[in-house]
């Protein structure tokens, strides 16, 4: 009855600052507004949905089939994990943008769609899956091992169904980015059906209602995704979790470290490091594309390079990283500070925790990067806008990782302080702040990616600036070259984010916490 | 090495393991003789880090160990699994919390490739003999703690092993529903005569059930004494107060403590 009321509230003063237009005059319309020019677009509804649905679904299944089999596939053989651990990252780091005028240019109808679904939900899933996998009661093994089973046994009889509820978590999280990557890929596709293609076409039309439909019904479809899993997870989960905690941990859940002579662990690092490029050029390999629009890392060093105007397409792409970094690291750190004071918050004020998280979750499942057209209308094509987007897309997961993670921490650390007379700032300084410090790390790892992708969505759409732009302008002219080589730039940049905050990840962890 | 034809029970020569701990190596196990005859129970008692566990781990084949020979019914460890010559039960009921108590219990025999349906029998035998009858369907969640550790003492059970396990099966329980349950077990196993080893830490229990305990000493874990234990069986409640049951308790103890400095 409350949230009935509290959501009529809401839906009052967004009508009163639509009607009466407080906000960039008009960009924001009433819901009654939204809700009319829905209706009157009923007719061609049914047909963007479908063409963005469609191959959103293709692509979750093809995608999360890979992530599930190459998961099963990582505990069985876990030197497997080690040598696909650069492909995983860089698929991880890929600003899914990016990747949209190559498949546009390679692939015909729906393909790069599914393509770049399938790539975005690859990540969430295999790892949701992985850790299901990994993370089981030692003890079970033991049990199914002193009646002779072995790595199979242990698989079937109690890796797999112990998974189910990480893996409908990983489903959950993978569900939206499924509608996020179809959407993405429409941009610049020309395709005319798809709500993408449906968003940017209605751009230009001085349509701000349409525009709010649009987007709110892409939400829609991302947050049936992430309901329906959610429900199957529920279903999966009860009289699953262990009625008693294990004291060992299972050793396979170690899995992603190396052991062995340091030889060994320096050509399994080298080769994995390559394995991302031979898997590139393998592809193109496979598919046959004409090697005019398709370039391998050969290609892309060529461009950059050893070609004869490599010295200007070098120029061009420093500028243009010069304009988008900066920008995406400012983004993020305001994302991430904020979730971080928040997050530091809830530790003494948990019932703030509690009436953010549903809205987090929420809005989590929103395709944001793919709603920058209303960003844009609201706030403009300066970098208010494009900063905007950044904080929505980072702010939310950020916030969500940090606050489960304090949520761990232990009571009774704050009551020692309470107990001596330590006030809420106490707290938050002596326990608060030293536990958030991993998940601060985790969060910012995990939303890096994101943050180069808002940036480079709000510029190709709007700002007409650094890679994005870039991007844009080389989509226009058939500069393949230039397109691998800001694709290339993008994921590399994103991999070396993750790497460096990898790296500051273990030192602090080592240091500080053994 | 595995004939099959040698003695039955336990035979344990010359067995060693370490660990690597912190990078360093760690011995776990000095250099260890130990039989068990066949139907014998003897339970091993330690304080933490004396090895007892690792001991049970090496006769269950799930850690190898660096040198020495086990035999159990004259198999090696691997092989005696892959017969289902053994039966196992950990201090954790370690239960499949999706699976029912049912399922639970035939959980050995789809691993050995036992066709469970013609064992419906025996598991309803098992199931009434640790006292869960009713309970047949229900999950692991739904259970206390005592009735848990009676599912995993029947799932340790049926696969009618001969060689049975048990790594501190009660160490979790209170004292009172403990002593219930070292009746209980004394009584199951009366019915099975399995040859059994019983880890434990708890002195009165290990006498209470055992034919013979191992003591055992730690930094680096070996075998400090074994005393006999002669009590008639079946033993009632009442021995826990007998004189002659403290007084080898004092034993027991004087050699847990004798090397402790």
């Amino acid at each position: 009855m409350q949230r009935l009321a509290r959501l009529g509230i809401f839906l009052a003063v967004w009508e009163a600052i639509g009607r009466w237009q407080l906000i960039g005059s008009g960009a924001l319309p009433p819901p009654s507004a939204i809700l009319v020019q829905f209706w009157a677009d009923r007719a061609v509804y049914p047909a963007h949905v479908w063409a963005t649905f469609w191959p959103a679904g293709i692509g979750f299944l093809i995608g999360d089939a890979a992530a599930i089999l190459l998961a099963i596939a990582f505990v069985l053989v876990p030197v497997l994990e080690r040598l696909l651990r650069g492909f995983n990252i860089a698929i991880f780091a890929i600003p899914p943008i990016t990747l949209s005028p190559l498949l546009v240019v390679a692939f015909q109808g729906t393909t790069p769609q599914i393509v770049l679904a399938a790539v975005t939900v690859y990540f969430p899933t295999m790892i949701a899956t992985l850790i299901g996998l990994r993370e089981i009661d030692p003890r079970f093994a033991d049990i199914i091992r002193a009646y002779g089973g072995g790595t199979f046994t242990i698989l079937w009889r109690v890796r797999l169904r112990a998974a189910l509820p990480s893996i409908m978590t990983g489903l959950r999280i993978a569900a939206p980015s499924a509608v996020l990557g179809a959407i993405l890929a429409e941009f610049g596709s020309g395709s005319r059906w798809g709500l993408g293609s449906f968003l940017l076409g209605s751009m230009g039309q001085a349509n701000p209602a349409r525009l709010w439909g649009i987007g709110l019904c892409a939400t829609a479809l991302a947050a049936c995704g992430y309901l329906v899993f959610s429900l199957l997870g529920a279903l999966a989960a009860p009289g699953t979790a262990a009625t008693t905690m294990a004291i060992r941990r299972d050793p396979a859940a170690e899995g992603g470290k190396t052991q062995g002579p340091l030889v060994v662990r320096l050509a399994l690092m080298l080769a994995s490091f390559l394995m991302p490029f031979l898997l590139w050029q393998g592809v193109l390999d496979l598919l046959q594309i004409s090697p005019v629009i398709a370039r391998g890392p050969l290609g892309v060093w060529r461009v950059l390079v050893t070609g004869f105007d490599a010295a200007d397409e070098r120029a061009a792409l420093v500028a243009a990283l010069e304009q988008s970094v900066p920008v995406s690291i400012l983004g993020m750190a305001i994302g991430i500070g904020g979730a971080f004071v928040l997050a530091l918050v809830t530790v003494v004020r948990p019932a703030v925790g509690r009436a953010l998280m549903p809205p987090s979750l929420l809005l989590q499942t929103m395709p944001l990067v793919a709603l920058t057209p209303l960003v844009v209308l609201v706030l403009g094509r300066g970098l208010t806008a494009t900063l905007t987007i950044v904080f929505a897309v980072t702010f939310f997961p950020a916030f969500l990782v940090m606050a489960q993670g304090m949520a761990n921490t232990p009571r009774a650390a704050r009551d020692v302080i309470q107990v001596y007379g330590g006030g809420a700032l106490q707290q938050i300084w002596l326990v608060g702040l030293p536990s958030s410090i991993p998940y601060l790390f985790a969060a910012a790892r995990l939303v890096a990616p994101s943050a180069l992708l808002g940036v480079i969505t709000a510029e190709w759409l709007a700002t007409g600036y650094g890679l994005g732009n870039l991007l844009n302008e080389a989509r226009g002219e058939l500069d393949y070259g230039m397109i691998w080589a800001v694709a290339f730039a993008s994921v590399a940049v994103s991999v070396i984010f993750y790497l460096l905050v990898q790296a500051a990840e273990t030192l602090i962890n080592r240091r500080f916490f053994g | 090495m595995s004939s099959g034809t040698a003695p039955e029970g336990i035979r344990i020569v010359g067995a060693t393991k370490s660990f690597k701990l912190d990078g360093a190596p760690f011995l776990a196990l000095q250099s260890t003789d130990l039989a068990v005859a066949q139907g014998q129970l003897v339970a091993v008692i330690g304080p933490s880090g004396c090895g007892k566990s690792t001991l049970l781990r090496l006769i269950a084949g799930l850690e190898p160990a660096d040198g020495g020979d086990i035999l159990v019914d004259g198999w090696t460890p691997a092989e005696a699994a892959r017969r289902g010559v053994l039966g196992i039960a950990f201090q954790d009921p370690a239960l499949l919390p999706w699976r029912s108590v049912l399922a639970n219990i035939a959980l050995p025999l789809q691993v050995l490739g036992r066709n469970v349906a013609e064992a419906k029998g025996r598991i309803a035998e098992l199931i009434a003999l640790v006292g869960l009858r009713g309970f047949e369907t229900a999950r692991p969640s739904q259970l206390s703690g005592g009735m848990r550790q009676r599912v995993a003492i029947a799932r340790a059970l049926v696969t009618e092993p001969s060689v049975l396990l048990l790594d501190e099966p009660f160490g979790a329980l209170d004292q009172i529903l403990r002593r219930n349950m070292n009746l209980e077990l004394q009584r199951i196993w009366m019915r099975q005569r399995s040859t059994t080893l019983l880890v434990t830490h708890g002195i009165d229990e290990a006498l209470f059930l055992a034919d013979r305990v191992i003591v055992m000493q730690a930094r680096p874990g070996r075998i400090a004494a074994s005393i006999d234990v002669a009590f008639p069986r079946p033993r009632p409640l009442s021995l826990f107060s007998a004189p002659e049951f403290a007084a080898l308790t004092a034993q027991v103890a004087d050699a847990l403590h004798t090397g402790e400095g």
